[in-house]
């Protein structure tokens, strides 16, 4: 296998105030190759966010990286000075935010917020950066893109919200995409539109992407691989199919068990409910000691509170960090 | 269209509201009496057929709601009667002192606008700094100390310890019988400007800042940082547009309570304006002025806060007029 | 980090204190407000000792023939004496009940017509609210300051010869009474806001489907949850009917028989240059108490509102 675009190792995000210290990123790893895509996993507050954010260098304060290395496309993107990695960004690597209501600016006109990024990157003049614009609007599905162009963004519906940040990401071509719970906001109807779009532009575009979603149901249409996050640390990482059919680590399969099926009755008569992951995500003040998860784990032991399990291959391609499934561990400092 | 349909209602309301305010100002002042006569008993050479004479001259021998209307009838072909005391039509003396006082009013606002601008931004970039601090608690001082009495802290210490500025009065009085002069009437702005800019300053800067602060933490903001758009522009094209929106709405009431307490900022200076003119009008009873006045200035805050709501519409699409 | 705490106990939601008292210690980590408070607590503290405190009467002129009138801080008169021969710090601090009777005397007035308007308003909607929102709008816009100012002086004529001259601080009483009549329209509006936020709430709609009467719906459920809010706005309304208070009597048209800080720079204005402590003194009594209030009122929309601003 050739290098991947794109190569995270060992990064952690750490907010600091005068009160307390926060890690929502603790030492997580994972990789994307060209044109793949990489479902990032986990509960809201495990840290995934964060970490796309941390990929642009844009933690917001006061959080900072404190360490790892972002390894995209050969350069480690930590030792790049504040200009190159701001141009980098929208150009190279761009992001689809959450909640499209809130990451367009209201005051300007869709033409002149998408058209201003192109101009920027590409020194283009105002007509065909806007040109370009229309352009990508049509190829997101958008009808009649020369109108919208003069639009502002309450004047378009949720949907179309989102289909403009896509286009927003794609307009100077980048290599990889982050897409943050990219359908979390919309309808269900609308959700499976754009999460077909995003596929079908992955495809025509060979675009890299890593999706960031809660959303087992999501993942599954969408990933090549798949890592699993909580509480700020990787649990697994692996194939979409292998961790579909074969998942190890007890956080993962306890998330898959609680995705409902279609096939199953659950029914409070009958023996059979949706089983639930017990507990709460941790206070990440003050997190577990050793394996994160142990507190709300079926199947922890004593050791799992006293050692710091390590990402430890199982398979080639197929990562695991858990003592229960025979990984690495090191002792935690009492 | 819509926008014209707007300012019609809002001149309107503005008709209503200056038929109010003057109604409640002329039953007053007719509640105690004839003016006139009151103001004949504090002077000694006032004669019985002077005091007769102008009450006929001024209607005051007529019921009250008649010379109301009167009155009314006379402003609407902008005629705002004579003063009693100055023995000059009011809508001159208007013009006259009302000039004055935008001479440092309007400045100071548009001064004041710019350096919160300034300040604001610079403040809200290093939020939580040092710097900030020291903006923060100095705009909040500056907004708690009173302009007047940063009047009388300013004439003492430049007019009278220092003596670089005048401490009173628009011209100096060698102007006046002389020549006129720019640059004298410039320097005698140059203190009472600063006092009503440094009250302004402290309030917008507060304000944008709040803003400023709110606006940058919104997602639209982090997807221009992640379209790689440089600092500049993010910060004066997006966050600054967006944050001055309510800082621009708020010029309207500042000018208003501005010209509300120009009787107390001119006073400190002794400078002939608006409010200024108020205080002897009340002093010496002079109805046509009080009223006249009371009507100019309610104009004023009407057509401040429709220009201010025109800006706001012509910034921000989402807000329709209806 | 801390690794010896058991992860289980710290899952549990503590015991929520109730909204005054999370407010105040959110207002004791708070330093700002706690500045404000102080302030306001030495203001309050000078008006309740008044009596203790001043060296002299604040009638007492005799200055004039001892110690001389506009003299500079000494010994016997820490802040000089003034034009008239009053010794200033006795009249700073007998100004302060003064300004405190004032600046609580007008915002009581002005919090029942508020609140009463804006909580009809707030919670009936339709017509009514129309209505009320209407008329505040129209005091909103009308130059207060400038109606007060007549109103005061117009009244102050209309009395002389009627029994309403014998009452005692006529003058005082009708600059609070007409603060207050005019300084309502903001706590109106943020009661409104804070009815028609909280009438949706679940608490509410829970109380009105149990039953309970709308008198107690309003001023049980409704009223107690918005005057965190609406403490705030008047915390910083006694602050302004104090400044304005000291503005009328700036101008003249105060109370001649009640002492009071604006009045004091009223007498003593002409004099700035060769006797400033006259002028200085009572400015700086304004500003504190002013300061003071504002302060307070900053702190305690913070306490109130921790996410609102951070």
């Amino acid at each position: 296998m050739t290098a991947p675009l794109l190569d995270v190792e060992a990064l952690s995000i750490e907010f600091q105030t005068p009160s307390r210290k926060v890690r929502p990123v603790d030492g997580v790893d994972f990789a994307i190759g060209r044109n793949q895509t990489l479902g990032l996993v986990g509960e809201s507050g495990s840290g995934k966010t964060m970490s796309s954010l941390g990929l642009l260098r844009l933690v917001p304060r006061p959080g900072r990286i404190v360490g790892g290395r972002i390894g995209f496309d050969g350069q480690d993107l930590l030792a790049l000075s504040e200009p190159e990695m701001a141009a980098l960004r929208g150009r190279r690597m761009a992001m689809v935010f959450q909640n499209p209501a809130y990451s367009l600016n209201p005051l300007l006109t869709i033409g002149r917020q998408l058209g201003e990024i192109v101009a920027w990157h590409e020194r283009l003049g105002r007509a065909d950066a806007e040109a370009r614009v229309a352009d990508l609007l049509g190829l997101v599905g958008i009808a009649d893109p020369g109108a919208r162009l003069r639009q502002f963004p309450h004047e378009l519906s949720g949907g179309m919200k989102q289909r403009v940040c896509i286009a927003r990401a794609l307009l100077c071509d980048p290599w990889l995409i982050l897409a943050d719970e990219p359908t979390t906001n919309l309808d269900v109807t609308i959700q499976a539109q754009i999460l077909d779009l995003l596929r079908s532009l992955k495809e025509r575009l060979h675009t890299a992407m890593l999706l960031v979603t809660h959303d087992m149901g999501v993942v599954a249409r969408m990933a090549d691989r798949i890592t699993v996050m909580y509480a700020g640390r990787v649990c697994e990482t692996a194939d979409a199919r292998t961790i579909f059919r074969a998942p190890l680590h007890p956080y993962t399969i306890a998330l898959l068990e609680s995705v409902p099926r279609a096939d199953r009755a659950y029914d409070r008569g009958r023996r059979e409910t949706l089983p639930v992951i017990g507990g709460r995500l941790p206070d990440m003040t003050h997190p577990p000691a050793g394996c994160r998860f142990h507190p709300r784990c079926p199947e922890a032991i004593a050791e799992c509170s006293r050692v710091l399990p390590l990402a430890t291959p199982v398979a080639p391609g197929h990562v695991v960090s858990c003592i229960r499934r025979g990984s690495a561990s090191i002792p935690v400092a009492a | 269209m819509g926008i014209l349909r707007f300012i019609l209602r809002r001149l309107m309301f503005a008709v209503v509201l200056i038929v109010g305010v003057s109604a409640i100002i002329f039953f007053l002042v007719n509640a105690i009496g004839n003016p006139v006569a009151m103001l004949a008993a504090s002077q000694p050479n006032a004669t019985e057929d002077s005091v007769a004479e102008l009450t006929r001259y001024y209607h005051l021998d007529q019921p009250a709601w008649l010379r109301y209307l009167l009155w009314l009838w006379n402003l609407a072909r902008l005629d705002f009667g004579s003063s009693i005391t100055y023995n000059q039509p009011v809508a001159q003396m208007l013009a006259i002192w009302g000039f004055e006082t935008l001479k440092i009013q309007i400045p100071a606002i548009l001064l004041a606008l710019g350096l919160a601008i300034l300040i604001a931004t610079i403040a809200s970039r290093r939020q939580g700094s040092r710097l900030d601090f020291g903006v923060m608690s100095t705009a909040l001082l500056g907004q708690s100390l009173p302009a007047f009495l940063m009047g009388v802290l300013l004439i003492l210490v430049f007019a009278y310890w220092l003596g670089i500025f005048p401490s009173y009065g628009a011209y100096s009085t060698r102007t006046l019988l002389l020549h006129s002069s720019l640059a004298d009437g410039l320097w005698h702005m140059v203190l009472p400007v600063a006092m009503l800019t440094f009250f302004n300053t402290a309030t917008l800067t507060l304000l944008l800042r709040a803003n400023m602060v709110e606006v940058l933490r919104h997602d639209y903001i982090m997807a221009a940082r992640a379209s790689g758009l440089p600092e500049r522009r993010i910060i004066f094209g997006h966050a600054l547009r967006n944050a001055i929106i309510p800082v621009l709405t708020y010029l309207g009431i500042l000018f208003g309570l501005m010209l509300a307490t120009a009787p107390v900022t001119e006073t400190v200076f002794t400078w002939p304006g608006l409010g200024f003119l108020y205080i002897n009008a009340i002093q010496q009873l002079d109805y046509p002025v009080i009223m006249g006045e009371s009507v100019v200035i309610a104009a004023m805050l009407v057509l401040a806060t429709l220009a201010t709501d025109i800006a706001y519409v012509l910034i921000d699409p989402r807000i329709r007029l209806d | 980090m801390d690794t010896s705490l058991p992860a289980r106990s710290r899952i549990r939601a503590p015991r929520r204190p109730g909204v005054w008292r999370q407010g105040w210690r959110r207002l004791r980590r708070n330093r700002t407000g706690m500045l404000g408070l102080t302030l306001v607590a030495l203001v309050v503290l000078v008006a309740v000792f008044c009596p203790l405190l001043a060296p002299y009467n604040p009638d007492d002129q005799s200055a004039m023939m001892s110690f001389g009138a506009s003299a500079p801080p000494a010994w016997s008169h820490i802040m000089g004496t003034d034009r008239l021969g009053y010794d200033i710090a006795s009249r700073i601090v007998y100004g302060a009940p003064t300004a405190l009777t004032v600046g609580v005397g007008a915002m009581l007035i002005a919090s029942l017509i508020g609140v009463t308007i804006g909580g009809i308003s707030g919670y009936a909607g339709g017509l009514a609210d129309e209505l009320l929102m209407r008329f505040t709008e129209f005091f909103l816009v009308i130059p207060v300051f400038l109606v007060i100012l007549s109103v005061v002086r117009l009244f102050g004529i209309i009395v002389v010869g009627t029994w309403l001259e014998s009452v005692p601080h006529l003058n005082l009483g009708t600059i609070i009474v007409l603060l207050g009549v005019f300084g309502w329209p903001p706590i109106a509006r943020l009661t409104r806001a804070e009815f028609l936020r909280l009438r949706q709430l679940e608490f509410v709609e829970a109380a009105r489907c149990i039953g309970a009467r709308r008198r107690d719906i309003l001023l049980r459920h409704i009223l107690p949850n918005a005057l965190p809010s609406i403490i705030v706005v008047v915390a910083l309304g006694v602050g302004a009917a104090i400044l304005s208070e000291a503005m009328i009597s700036f101008l003249g048209f105060g109370d001649p028989n009640a002492v009071s800080w604006g009045q004091l720079l009223y007498f003593n204005y002409e004099t700035l240059k060769v006797a400033p402590w006259a002028s200085l003194a009572p400015g700086a009594a304004i500003f504190i108490t002013v300061l003071g209030f504002n302060l307070l009122a900053d702190g305690l929309s913070d306490a109130f509102n921790p996410r609102l601003r951070q």
